[in-house]
């Protein structure tokens, strides 16, 4: 684990970001974001959600994101995963620069590359447990028996083998996360996006949860390559998941919290801060 | 795709139930509205509909509408017969007459002469007694569904008719006119006996052109030679209407009324259909974040304004059958008429306003960022 900054004004000036010892080049970086801004409103009324943000994430990763409210990681979680523009930088996800596809195009690649997980788990209400798990490989054309076959391996991965024909409105909370968490892996997509995955349950659930996403972020996308899994979290409880922990502060990175060591008896998180961080508003990990 | 979207609108029962039922009422609402005033309006014709023997209807140039009288004179029909390529014509007496009911009471009824020895104008269809008693002194013909309206009167009852002695020798199944009043048939003689007029006592000369004569040329020939009218029961019909749409308040009165019907129909529709997606908008948003191209939210939308329109309108139509059917009994008021014009008139109406509530959802889809996702 590694975690490590971009120099902007160096890399900028050198054409590119600093190479990472993990990363020998930041254009091998499984997300990059470079300058990117976002305000919301105009005039007196204008928010910054996002100043100038660069970020570098190495693929097999499984990043937090913290902060207060409104300090923007909402926004830039939406930005990374393609749901939302940004009003200026550039970013890039896999290969994919989001700013030179047009919306239909976007939503294409979103389909093949993005994985979601709400807080409020966005099942759709009057689709079973498997139906909704279905919907992101009907969407990408897969025929509904085949996708059916494929969504149900992926519901028995996360416990709900029996809870197939079951309506969200039959199932706990901690069971539609997992059914969320079934339809976000089930494309097999590099990038998962989980914002609050665990604010609308349990500690106990909540945990449970976390370890399906960890082992997600250990996981293979379609090609067999590795993936990137991003939380938006509140929750102080699962920060010990993270190999990565962004704080954010006022749209900007605040620091970087590096998991320095695993003690594997305690499970206890021992995070290490990354002192360059206090110097530019810019991460990789 | 298209399955899921079918499953998100039926599944959903308490929504889809409110969207087919209202959509059922909606255009129950329009179809109704609309057979009801086409009802009213075929009433006003409804002699023209029960006797189909002539081809010509003969009458005073000025007549505005089927059942105003304006008496023609039995010169006037002489010359009528008169007239190259008219192969015969005959005599026709309608009239209003007080009948004088056993118990004291009084109603006004439509009486209605038809000519005794070739029977022209005669009821369509005699349901008791025999079309040749009617050619006794004193004898009429009661509508079925006038019976009740005379005291359920029965074969061989006496009433008295413009104040003399009248004898139901039968009864008839005949479309009732306009004001709905009891219809009685008769004879010519027995209808000029029961009703003293002047000289000028005819009301229409029905005329049959001869074989291989064009009704048009015969009937300008009879304008021409006459001065009199000669219309056919469609261009009678026509005009009859026109009088009830223009001159009466009917027209103006009664059409607001439908049209009424029909833009709340078609409002309520778009809105419901309207509502429907905007309840539903998370989950597009939901499905646009997972990859869905508008294109395929747009086929999904479509599809399940399709659905529910196509139920919606198969039990309003069938609800409007019924009622038109409940109807058409005998002695009915309501004279609600639903042809297959009205039909595909609704259905393109209710077409039309599925697709605006349906452009407008498709709207909210398009344009519809699915970073709300997160929100």
């Amino acid at each position: 684990m590694s975690t490590l900054l971009h120099k902007p004004s160096a890399a900028r000036e050198a054409g590119g970001p600093t190479a990472l010892p993990e990363m020998s080049d930041t254009r091998h970086a499984a997300i990059d974001l470079r300058q990117v801004s976002k305000s919301y409103g105009s005039g007196d009324n204008v928010v910054r959600a996002l100043r100038a943000v660069d970020l570098a994430v190495a693929p097999s990763k499984l990043i937090m994101l913290v902060g207060p409210s409104g300090c923007g990681k909402t926004t830039l979680v939406s930005i990374l995963s393609g749901v939302l523009d940004a009003d200026a930088g550039q970013v890039n996800v896999f290969g994919v620069d989001w700013s030179k596809l047009s919306a239909d195009q976007k939503t294409r690649r979103r389909a093949e590359l993005v994985g979601f997980v709400f807080q409020s788990f966005n099942l759709i209400p009057t689709l079973t447990a498997l139906e909704n798990t279905c919907v992101p490989l009907i969407v990408r054309g897969m025929r509904e028996r085949d996708a059916s076959e494929r969504a149900a391996q992926a519901l028995k991965d996360v416990g709900l083998g029996d809870r197939l024909r079951s309506l969200p409105s039959m199932l706990s909370g901690g069971q539609q996360q997992r059914v969320a968490i079934a339809r976000a892996l089930v494309g097999k997509p590099r990038l998962v996006v989980c914002d609050e995955p665990t604010a609308a349950l349990d500690g106990k659930t909540g945990q449970q949860v976390m370890e399906l996403i960890q082992t997600a972020a250990r996981g293979k996308d379609e090609r067999g390559e590795d993936r990137v899994v991003i939380v938006v979290t509140h929750d102080n409880r699962i920060f010990h998941y993270a190999d990565h922990i962004i704080e954010m502060e006022d749209g900007r990175l605040k620091k970087t919290l590096s998991q320095h060591v695993r003690d594997e008896s305690h499970h206890v998180p021992s995070f290490e801060e990354d002192d360059r961080q206090q110097e530019r508003p810019t991460s990789a990990v | 795709m298209y399955r899921l979207a079918l499953r998100m609108l039926t599944r959903d029962t308490g929504k889809y139930i409110a969207l087919v039922v209202g959509l059922s009422f909606a255009t129950l609402l329009i179809c109704q509205q609309g057979a009801i005033f086409l009802g009213l309006l075929k009433r006003s014709t409804g002699a023209l509909q029960n006797i189909a023997q002539p081809d010509l209807w003969v009458c005073d140039p000025y007549l505005n509408f089927i059942e105003e009288v304006r008496p023609l004179s039995d010169r006037d029909w002489e010359r009528v017969r008169a007239v190259p390529g008219v192969a015969w014509a005959e005599p026709f007496f309608s009239s209003r007459a007080t009948v004088e009911l056993p118990d004291g009471k009084y109603k006004t009824a439509q009486m209605v002469g038809i000519d005794r020895s070739t029977m022209v104008g005669q009821p369509p269809v005699v349901t008791a007694g025999s079309l040749d008693d009617l050619r006794a002194p004193d004898a009429v013909m009661v509508d079925e569904s006038s019976r009740e309206k005379l005291a359920n009167c029965q074969i061989g009852d006496t009433f008295r008719l413009n104040d003399k002695r009248a004898v139901v020798v039968g009864f008839c199944q005949v479309k009732l006119g306009f004001e709905s009043n009891a219809l009685i048939y008769t004879t010519y003689d027995n209808a000029l006996r029961f009703t003293p007029v002047g000289r000028e006592r005819i009301t229409f000369v029905f005329v049959k052109v001869q074989e291989g004569r064009d009704v048009a040329d015969v009937a300008r020939e009879i304008r021409e030679r006459t001065g009199l009218a000669a219309l056919t029961r469609g261009e009678l019909a026509l005009r009859t209407i026109n009088f009830i749409l223009r001159e009466t308040g009917i027209g103006i009165n009664f059409g607001i009324t439908v049209l009424l019907g029909f833009v709340v129909g078609l409002a309520v529709t778009a809105a419901i259909f309207y509502q429907f997606t905007l309840e539903n908008l998370r989950h597009f948003a939901v499905l646009k974040a997972l990859g869905a191209r508008n294109r395929k939210l747009i086929s999904m939308v479509l599809l399940q304004a399709m659905t529910v329109g196509v139920i919606g309108f198969g039990i309003g139509t069938g609800l409007t059958g019924i009622f038109t059917l409940t109807g058409r009994r005998p002695g009915a008021e309501l004279a609600p008429y639903f042809p297959w014009q009205l039909l595909v008139v609704c259905a393109g109406g209710m077409f039309v306003c599925i697709m605006m509530g349906s452009l407008l959802s498709i709207r909210r889809v398009v344009t519809l960022e699915p970073g709300v996702v997160f929100k």
